[in-house]
């Protein structure tokens, strides 16, 4: 029998690199033997990524992606689909947690500056993922057809409006009719179900390919390729099988707890995760009294609001994405993480946290005079964050980084 | 210069006022705009419970007695709520299912014929997610807080939903609700009552206060809160009617999970030996 299998197995391996790329990949691929928990949140994103996989085919199964029974194939997920609500509440509770793992692997990024040469193809293949989930959570959203999915659509789509000259054109391309209806709702289906999730998941292997081949980072920003033991193999390093994979297990354990504590006890998660008006169906004669954006988008709903014409909004928070494609080529410092960087990265970078967060608060709230006031700075302090990289790193007194982790 | 940002306190900041993010937010959001409860003031607080079986069959039963005829619950089915109310099938339908046609897999689509309307000015919504889009708290208020407003076409209005087109459908139980003036302790800056040279606490009208006149209404403000209670606990559960279990198996779901956490945390720690001394 065990012969047997053993014969099967040699008989695949010659067709199939099994055993090879299990060794380059995993048993055999180094990584540093000294992180932190920064270093987690990527495993986290790909669990979350499957698990919005999976739950989402099992949710298109019973949905119905018309206008008159979109909002009421979600109820009968809810009441009369076994284990519906299970499979519904996974999928909106890990829409939130993906980007709460995203945000958090990329402030690790810049925390430990994780673009650096020759990491910044990996970076950019971060970025662009980064994009395609922002489009395909504003797709999600739309499908339930709450009152959130339609008015959330309205702004976002008459933001295309703003463009000069194909602006409206381009909107009506995108609705597909001259107004949010049915048949927005099926091409956002058919975009958030196939279109986007091959993007993500090609993007996902880009991103993973190019960091194994130039080999992940540490907190210490210190080059693990330069000491090497007789094999050639980095002295701090450890295989990532099984020893990170049993350090991302843990990793998952914890963060599945969580996951589970809200999906089973605060699935709307204050109204953060599920809007309290997405639970009345679009309707496009009424206005919700206050249109806020899910969590993860606000920081960046707030910029569009702060600025008073609606092209420069679009173009204030098109760049705040945007930016975050050439920070590789905006940091010049000699070191690439916070411990070694001097005093002025480390205040940009509080500065840039806090008012990323401040961004975000304000983005869920109305308008006062005093809270525009406060997005119109904070959007200031997000931009210098990036356009004074390449002077503050540069002219910095910084420490020197030791040769071993 | 600035020592105290060490690499410790940054790589915990994010963390930190993230988790102060979530704590605070919506306490800000009411406290800069006004509740939903209106004039009203604060929603008064609605503590559901699920197991109470009893409450909820009782909700069932006023909201089909008196809301039913109005405002359907289009996404729930009898035999649904016959089942987790556990009220056996037969008496059930006997009681409160007044066509005799439906069948227990039917949808509670209402009992209002189309033309119907219009005979509010504003066609009665249905109220199966009601609960989840205006918050029980603020059922719970709105349905306690008509007064008599003869200025309206129904004769009430509603603090917690000024100009509401429903009339008060409950008047004959709660009584006739009127919005009074009372004299008050006046309260100083510092929260204390204010006090005259003789000690006497300094009294001040203030108005806006809910008073039932006493014997309009068949039931005390006691029995009457209570039933209401069980309405609004009722609408909590069509909501929702997965919730009392979704709570349950959630114990079991994260009981799980902690062992797993700590399986794979020592697994991990076994490992680690081969490389840390």
């Amino acid at each position: 029998m065990i012969e047997m299998a053993g014969k099967l197995f040699s008989w695949l391996n010659n067709r199939l690199p099994i055993v090879n790329t299990f060794e380059r990949h995993l048993s055999k691929h180094p990584v540093p033997s000294k992180v932190n928990f920064w270093y987690l949140f990527g495993a986290l994103a790909a669990v979350t990524l499957i698990i919005q996989i999976v739950t989402g085919i099992w949710l298109i199964m019973p949905y119905s992606n018309t206008e008159e029974q979109a909002f009421s194939s979600i109820e009968y997920i809810m009441r009369d689909v076994d284990y519906g609500w299970v499979i519904r509440y996974m999928h909106t509770t890990g829409a939130s947690l993906f980007f709460a793992v995203v945000y958090l692997h990329m402030f690790r990024g810049l925390l430990y500056g994780s673009y650096q040469k020759p990491k910044e193809l990996v970076w950019i293949f971060g970025c662009t993922i980064y994009l395609a989930m922002m489009a395909e959570g504003f797709l999600g959203y739309v499908l339930p057809y709450g009152q959130m999915s339609y008015w959330g659509a309205q702004v976002i789509i008459s933001l295309f409006g703003a463009i000069p000259y194909v602006g409206e054109s381009l909107e009506l391309w995108v609705r597909g009719d001259y107004y949010i209806s049915g048949i927005t709702v099926s091409r956002f289906f058919a975009l958030h179900v196939v279109a986007l999730p091959l993007i993500l998941i090609a993007l996902v292997f880009l991103h993973l390919v190019a960091l194994h081949e130039v080999g992940a980072g540490n907190p210490e920003g210190v080059d693990i390729e330069e000491h090497l033991d007789e094999d050639g193999v980095p002295l701090d390093s450890v295989p990532f099988f099984p020893y990170k994979v049993l350090n991302g297990l843990v990793a998952i354990g914890v963060f599945l707890t969580v996951f589970a504590i809200i999906m089973f006890f605060f699935p709307e998660g204050g109204g953060y995760f599920i809007e309290m008006a997405n639970f009345q169906e679009a309707n496009p004669l009424v206005t919700p009294d206050h249109i806020a954006p899910v969590w993860y988008y606000a920081p960046f709903y707030t910029m569009l609001r702060a600025i008073p014409d609606p092209l420069g909004g679009l173009i204030v928070m098109a760049a705040a994405v945007a930016i975050f494609f050439i920070v590789p080529w905006l940091d010049r410092s000699k070191v690439a993480s916070i411990r070694y960087k001097g005093i002025y990265s480390k205040i940009a970078i509080t500065l840039f946290g806090v008012s990323f967060l401040t961004l975000g608060y304000l983005g869920t709230v109305g308008v006062t005079e005093i809270r525009k006031i406060m997005s119109i700075i904070c959007t200031i302090i997000y931009f210098a964050y990036f356009l004074l990289m390449p002077i503050y790193t540069k002219y910095e007194k910084t420490k020197e980084v030791p040769t071993r982790l | 210069m600035i020592c105290f940002i060490n690499r410790k306190i940054l790589d915990h900041i994010s963390m930190i006022s993230l988790f102060l993010l979530f704590m605070f937010t919506p306490h800000l959001i009411y406290s800069a705009e006004g509740g939903p409860c209106k004039d009203y003031g604060d929603c008064d607080e609605f503590k559901y419970s699920l197991n109470d079986i009893d409450s909820l069959q009782r909700g069932a039963s006023t909201y089909i007695n008196y809301c039913y005829g109005c405002h359907s619950l289009q996404y729930s089915r009898w035999g649904r709520v016959a089942q987790d109310l556990e009220i056996p099938e037969d008496i059930f339908f006997e009681n409160l299912v007044f066509d005799k046609s439906i069948k227990a897999g039917d949808l509670m689509t209402g009992a209002m014929p189309e033309e119907s309307a219009t005979w509010f000015g504003v066609e009665p919504p249905d109220l199966t997610l009601v609960a989840r889009y205006k918050g029980d708290d603020w059922i719970y208020s709105y349905l306690r807080a008509y007064y008599e407003d003869s200025s309206k076409q129904y004769g009430v209005n509603n603090l917690v939903y000024p100009g509401t087109a429903m009339p008060n459908v409950l008047l004959s139980l709660q009584g006739n609700q009127r919005l009074v003036c009372k004299d008050i302790p006046e309260i100083a800056k510092n929260g204390g009552e204010k006090r005259d040279d003789n000690g006497k606490t300094i009294m001040i009208e203030k108005c806006g206060f809910l008073e039932v006149q006493d014997g309009t209404g068949s039931l005390s403000k006691e029995e009457f809160d209570k039933l209401i209670y069980d309405l609004t606990n009722f609408l909590v559960y069509v909501g929702e009617p997965i919730k009392a279990t979704r709570e349950r198996i959630g114990w079991y779901v994260v009981f799980y999970l902690l062992i797993f956490t700590a399986l794979s945390a020592l697994l991990y720690r076994e490992f680690k030996k081969d490389y840390k001394k």
